[in-house]
């Protein structure tokens, strides 16, 4: 084999391991990735929740205590300071927070372009429409296993929240309240955007932070005022679901970054 | 000496490489199956181009319907409810059959031509094909089966171990593989050849007087809901059936929750009718005549009866047919039978 057979050979042997071997120097434009964990606090106007005992009251003078809930976060995307869009791998996105379960509370997302970001955007809900590219089936063991799942329909409930409440001067009885799509009729996915509060920078190969205070008073006192003695029990309800679909996307909201 | 070097290049790529990630499964080892339309039917509503159905990926999906495990006894399949001899209904079951003689309260409906239709179950519960499992999977009266469970229950099984790999790029045992992978079988089972199909396009068959007489009056008197080849619009429609207060069943208003929506049901295809009884969403009528009779005579009025069953003054008119109407309607709806299908040992458990 003659010299030139020889150095062809190495160079194709290299180039086709490129990816595996360390000892190849690489000019540094190569991304950089972050890891960033998302905090959910799930509060009553100031208080974090208690579930059970904790007992709140809302601006129809209902007083309320809470069992459970439960909402479905999905679709992120961080926006860069220049209005660049970084995408959250779709099929990664779907996630359970349960108030009940605190490591549901923390959501992590890795491997997030390294870059500076001014707003975060993120669904409530399944968004049913683009299925079945959402990638949400491997999100099924996750909603079955939370109850998330309407039993005799293949959709998602977005939101769980129960409880019982005591209207005034009334006797106290329990309320439920599930929020999904109804088929193709009725979505009531919805699309949240909030602005950070300071910048949120991620950076390569660290861990950023950033909370996200759930206010759920806000289900019952925001854009709509929802009264639970006006219908406490929601399920299927084209009238009250979006209502409170609509509410329940407003009670998002960021607060401090703690930098890496 | 160049055909020297090739050889040399080759190896060393390959030993360069031999790394875990690199078992490639070479492509003709899981051929693509020839979707195709029958040319009198129309464009599938489902986008075949994002799950096309492979050899192994169509013998997984095969298998799984045919596996109890996927439900919580280990016994009820999906093929448990849904046979291929009478068109892949349950036969002479008026409801479905789930764990632990556990009884539903509707009829276990046809799988056929499922590319075509665009939402699914008697109320239109599920949006998509690759959802619909979902619903008898997880139903505590069908399979009462949990995804997690199921995943698990497969995973120790070598030889699905084998077929997702085979079946699937990622290789992964997931519910988004396993309901892929049901779809698969699913479309696939495509009944297209019945004495109707072989008339509409002019294959040679012809229609027998009484079989042709039932055509015209079945495209007069049925044709506006049970539309096109596919015989239905796959609308929900209230088709004037008394309310069994044994289910109460609200039909589509269960999942739309709309009062205009109350005891709707899907306009059912009529391919294979004669082999899909008992009739109706919950299975109450036992033959083609019961059926037409109480569409003659049965029908009681409500909010939401379908206007097309009523007369001018809001009275109910229901389908006027004479007994021999009704004799050749049926006729001609045996014309929808497909033996082919029936006996197609693609979709066959053994």
């Amino acid at each position: 084999m003659n010299k030139f057979t020889l150095i062809i050979l190495a160079i194709i042997t290299i180039i086709s391991c490129k990816d595996d071997d360390p000892n190849i120097v690489e000019i540094d434009n190569t991304p950089k990735f972050g890891t960033l964990n998302i905090n959910f606090n799930n509060k009553v106007v100031g208080d974090l929740v208690t579930l059970n005992t904790g007992s709140y009251t809302n601006l129809s003078n209902e007083t309320y205590t809470i069992s459970e809930l439960k909402y479905i976060i999905s679709n992120i995307v961080l926006v860069k300071e220049n209005g660049d869009e970084f995408t959250y791998p779709v099929a990664n996105s779907y996630f359970l927070i349960n108030e009940e379960v605190p490591s549901s509370k923390q959501v992590t997302l890795s491997n997030i372009d390294a870059s500076i970001y001014t707003k975060i955007k993120f669904g409530v809900g399944v968004d049913q429409s683009n299925y079945p590219l959402n990638g949400v089936a491997n999100f099924i063991p996750t909603a079955e296993e939370s109850g998330m799942l309407w039993s005799w329909s293949a959709g998602y409930k977005f939101l769980k929240f129960e409880g019982s409440f005591t209207p005034q001067g009334g006797t106290t009885g329990d309320f439920l309240l599930h929020i999904g799509s109804h088929g193709e009729v009725l979505d009531n996915y919805k699309e949240v955007t909030l602005d950070l509060s300071s910048t949120l920078i991620i950076g390569d190969q660290t861990t950023s932070e950033l909370s996200i205070n759930a206010d759920v008073s806000k289900i019952f006192d925001s854009t709509n005022t929802y009264s639970l003695e006006q219908k406490s029990d929601v399920q299927v309800d084209p009238v009250n679901a979006p209502i409170l679909a609509e509410n329940i996307s407003t009670m998002f909201t960021t607060i401090n970054e703690i930098p890496n | 000496m160049i055909k020297n070097i090739g050889y040399i290049v080759f190896i060393l790529l390959g030993a360069a490489c031999s790394s875990e990630k690199d078992e490639y499964v070479p492509i003709d080892k899981n051929p693509k199956l020839e979707f195709s339309i029958p040319s009198n039917f129309p464009e599938p509503s489902y986008n075949v181009s994002l799950n096309p159905p492979t050899e192994k990926g169509f013998e997984l999906g095969k298998k799984l319907f045919y596996d109890g495990r996927l439900s919580s006894d280990g016994v009820i399949s999906c093929g448990f409810c849904h046979i291929q001899d009478f068109a892949f209904t349950h036969h002479t079951h008026i409801v479905s059959h789930g764990v632990n003689g556990a009884l539903g309260t509707r009829n276990a409906q046809p799988l056929h031509n499922l590319a075509f239709m665009k939402e699914f179950t008697w109320d239109g519960a599920a949006i998509h094909l690759d959802l619909q499992p979902i619903i008898p999977i997880t139903a505590e009266v069908e399979m009462n089966e949990s995804f997690s469970s199921i995943l698990q229950k497969l995973e120790e099984q070598p030889e699905y171990v084998t077929l997702f790999g085979e079946a699937f790029e990622d290789q992964k045992i997931n519910s988004e593989n396993l309901l892929k992978a049901l779809s698969q079988f699913m479309i696939m089972m495509i009944s297209s050849n019945s004495k109707y199909d072989r008339i509409e396009r002019n294959e040679g068959s012809v229609f027998t007087s009484d079989e042709a007489v039932g055509f015209e009056l079945f495209t007069s008197k049925c044709a506006s809901c049970h539309a096109g080849t596919l015989f239905t619009d796959q609308s929900y429609r209230n088709n004037g059936l008394p309310v069994d207060p044994q289910y109460n069943d609200i039909g589509r208003n269960r999942v739309t929750g709309l009062v205009s929506d109350l005891y709707k049901f899907k306009v059912p295809t009529l391919r294979n009718i004669e082999l899909t009884f008992p009739y109706m969403h919950d299975g109450r009528l036992k033959t083609l005549k019961d059926v037409l009779d109480h569409y003659s005579d049965g029908m009681i009025d409500s909010e939401t009866l379908d206007p097309v069953f009523k007369k001018t003054d809001g009275t109910v008119a229901g389908i006027p047919m004479t007994e021999e109407e009704k004799q050749q309607i049926i006729s001609f709806l045996k014309t929808l039978t497909d033996d082919n299908f029936v006996n197609d040992n693609r979709f066959s458990e053994f």
